[in-house]
């Protein structure tokens, strides 16, 4: 027998066992199916995230002072003036605003709301890239002269104003009357709590205690380039303990770290759903063994009858190997698409990036075709080695 | 043609060994019609299989066509049985997924014969046997007697030196029995080897020499000579 004729011989036994083949090809499209969409939406997920947290910035860097426990409370304060001379010596530090969180109410004509409230300076606008739907951030001359001017986010002021653009507008925040000059945009983002709603943003300067930074409680910083985030960290908390004389009393993190930090996680939540998607291939791989298994045993009888007209042992191995690789193939190959299909259609529904690694389809179809190849092919080289009588007497 | 000496065959499941064949020597001529009788048990299905080489003796020596044979790796034996065997089984044994045309095609397919010549092969096979249709039919859409047709057109068809047939009436009625065994005799006729195993003496007579076995011996070599059999219960009272 030529090539041909073995993978005639091949198809035709296909076609002569159709449920057979059918159940087998399932096995493998869902066990393949499964693994790729599932590996897909995790690593969607995970995409999804780091560029969430890429949008801010990663020559982003935060400084806090540096409780450790155990250790008496010794406050240390940020004052404008570290950051201005921070910002003079130190060049790969582009960016340095201070961040003074508080709470209270802000009122309009007509309404009001608790909301959340940043005292900083214009530099937050560059750090946190800011995008302005109305009107203007506050400048370094506003902040300068502590003029009563706040910015708003655009679902504050949704709450606080019926008319769309309220620039210009007057509230009474915290009891002292400020004009809004901005709206920031509301940032699209597929993570809940990720997007900052609710705040008021007003220049540290014009903040109820003027200009005092006492209760600054950090420090937002962006670094001149990606490369120079950690030195410019370093500089920020040496200079920050010599002008406090008060060594270390400050922490630093990145978001890099920040993201390492996410990405562990990730990397966890990955781990988890790659187990999941092993679970269903080996389900997937448990249903082809038992298909082919049963399938080709069933079929020793007709083994030893090919055996009995003439054929060899390597006739009836190619012929069974034929049989699993083409099911294989075919199985594969809509597992393949199926998985595609499935993650495409999560990815649409979830607004995340479809994304599916080649070393998943791969892996997921070589471990499917083993099993297929290896359990269709040994029923058969055990019929094949037996006396031809043997086998012509198996029912 | 076929020379077998001493042959015997011991099964062994488990611990228990049980002799099938205990010895057995004979010679069978060239376009002789042979039929092999006994009661069940009586090792003359074992005697068919060692010949049809679809088992391997325990020890003896058998020549096919001057050829020693016993002793021959499964290889070679595959080659032997397609080249020079031709089966008939009392269960028919065709592929229940092959069209009837396909499965007297198979043993060409081994051979490597040509695809159209198989084919052209197969056709005049099964136009011999007397079945010219139903060609594209699975046995289960078959008749036991065009099935059995179907088999013997598949054991023909490589032009084997012997057949080999193990109880070919066995699973018919009297009347379709009849009609297949007169295939035989056509293809005895036309100079064919005839191995024929039976215990019915109605078949067997078609045969022109009667190899009787008892207890894994042959006992008896006769030459048909008219056209009465006595059945396993007269040859056992005579003896």
């Amino acid at each position: 027998m030529n090539f041909k004729e073995f993978i005639f011989v091949g198809l035709e036994g296909l076609r002569n066992n159709k449920l057979r083949a059918f159940l087998t090809t399932l096995g493998i499209v869902v066990g393949i199916a499964a693994v790729i969409s599932v590996i897909a939406i995790g690593e969607a997920g995970k995409a999804m995230i780091m560029s969430e947290m890429e949008s801010f910035g990663t020559n982003l860097f935060q400084v806090y002072p540096n409780y450790r426990e155990g250790e008496p409370y010794r406050p240390v304060n940020f004052t404008k003036q570290d950051v201005a001379v921070i910002k003079k010596i130190a060049p790969e530090v582009k960016y340095l605003a201070p961040m003074k969180y508080d709470q209270g109410e802000v009122r309009s004509t007509i309404g009001k709301k608790n909301t959340r409230i940043i005292g900083t300076t214009a530099d937050y606008k560059h750090i946190r890239n800011v995008e302005i739907l109305y009107g203007r951030f506050f400048s370094e001359e506003d902040d300068a002269v502590g003029k009563k001017v706040v910015v708003l986010d655009e679902m504050l002021a949704n709450d606080l104003f019926n008319v769309e653009n309220p620039v210009g507008e007057r509230v009474i925040l915290q009891g002292s009357a400020a004009v809004v000059i901005g709206v920031i945009k509301k940032t699209e983002s597929a993570i809940p709590g990720m997007t900052p709603d609710n705040y008021a943003y007003l220049p540290i300067s014009s903040m109820p205690g003027g200009s005092r930074w006492e209760n600054v409680g950090s420090l937002f910083g962006s670094a001149a380039s990606k490369e120079e985030v950690y030195q410019a960290m370093e500089r920020v908390k040496v200079i920050l303990e010599r002008r406090h004389n008060a060594v270390d009393h400050y922490a630093v993190y990145s978001m890099e770290q920040e993201m390492q930090t996410v990405s562990k996680v990730t990397g966890i939540i990955g781990l988890i759903i790659s187990c999941i998607a092993g679970i269903s291939l080996l389900v997937g791989g448990i249903g082809v063994m038992n298909i082919m298994l049963v399938s080709v045993t069933e079929r020793t009888r007709e083994i030893g009858i090919r055996m009995a007209l003439g054929a060899q042992r390597k006739d009836i191995l190619i012929q069974f190997l034929i049989e699993a690789i083409v099911l294989c193939a075919v199985g594969g190959l809509i597992g393949i698409l199926l998985g595609y299909g499935g993650a495409l259609i999560v990815a649409l529904v979830l607004k995340l990036p479809p994304l599916v690694s080649w070393w998943v389809v791969l892996l997921a179809f070589l471990f499917s075709a083993f099993i297929g190849v290896f359990f269709g092919l040994y029923p058969a080289n055990k019929a094949s080695k037996l006396d031809p009588i043997v086998a012509l007497r198996r029912e | 043609m076929i020379k077998v000496s001493n042959l015997r065959k011991v099964y062994s499941t488990g611990s228990v060994a049980v002799e099938a064949l205990k010895g057995v020597t004979l010679t069978m001529h060239k376009g002789e019609f042979v039929a092999v009788m006994g009661p069940s048990g009586s090792g003359k299905s074992t005697f068919m299989n060692l010949l049809g080489l679809l088992d391997t003796p325990t020890s003896g020596n058998y020549w096919l066509e001057e050829r020693e044979v016993s002793s021959l790796n499964k290889n070679e034996l595959a080659s032997l049985r397609n080249q020079k065997l031709g089966f008939v089984f009392q269960a028919f044994n065709l592929i229940p997924a092959l069209t009837a045309l396909k499965n007297v095609e198979l043993p060409m397919l081994y051979a490597g014969v040509k695809p159209q010549e198989r084919r052209q092969r197969a056709l005049l096979a099964l136009e011999k046997v007397g079945l010219g249709e139903r060609l594209q039919h699975r046995p289960n859409e078959l008749s036991g007697g065009q099935n059995q047709r179907v088999a013997i057109a598949r054991a023909i068809v490589n032009r084997p030196s012997v057949i080999m047939a193990d109880e070919p009436t066995g699973a018919l009625d009297t009347k379709t029995g009849e009609e297949i065994m007169e295939i035989f005799e056509e293809l005895h006729r036309e100079g064919t080897t005839i191995v024929l195993v039976t215990h019915e003496p109605d078949i067997a007579k078609h045969a022109k020499r009667i190899l009787r076995f008892k207890d894994g011996l042959l006992i008896r070599d006769e030459e048909v000579t008219n056209r009465t059999i006595s059945s396993e219960e007269e040859v056992n009272h005579e003896l």
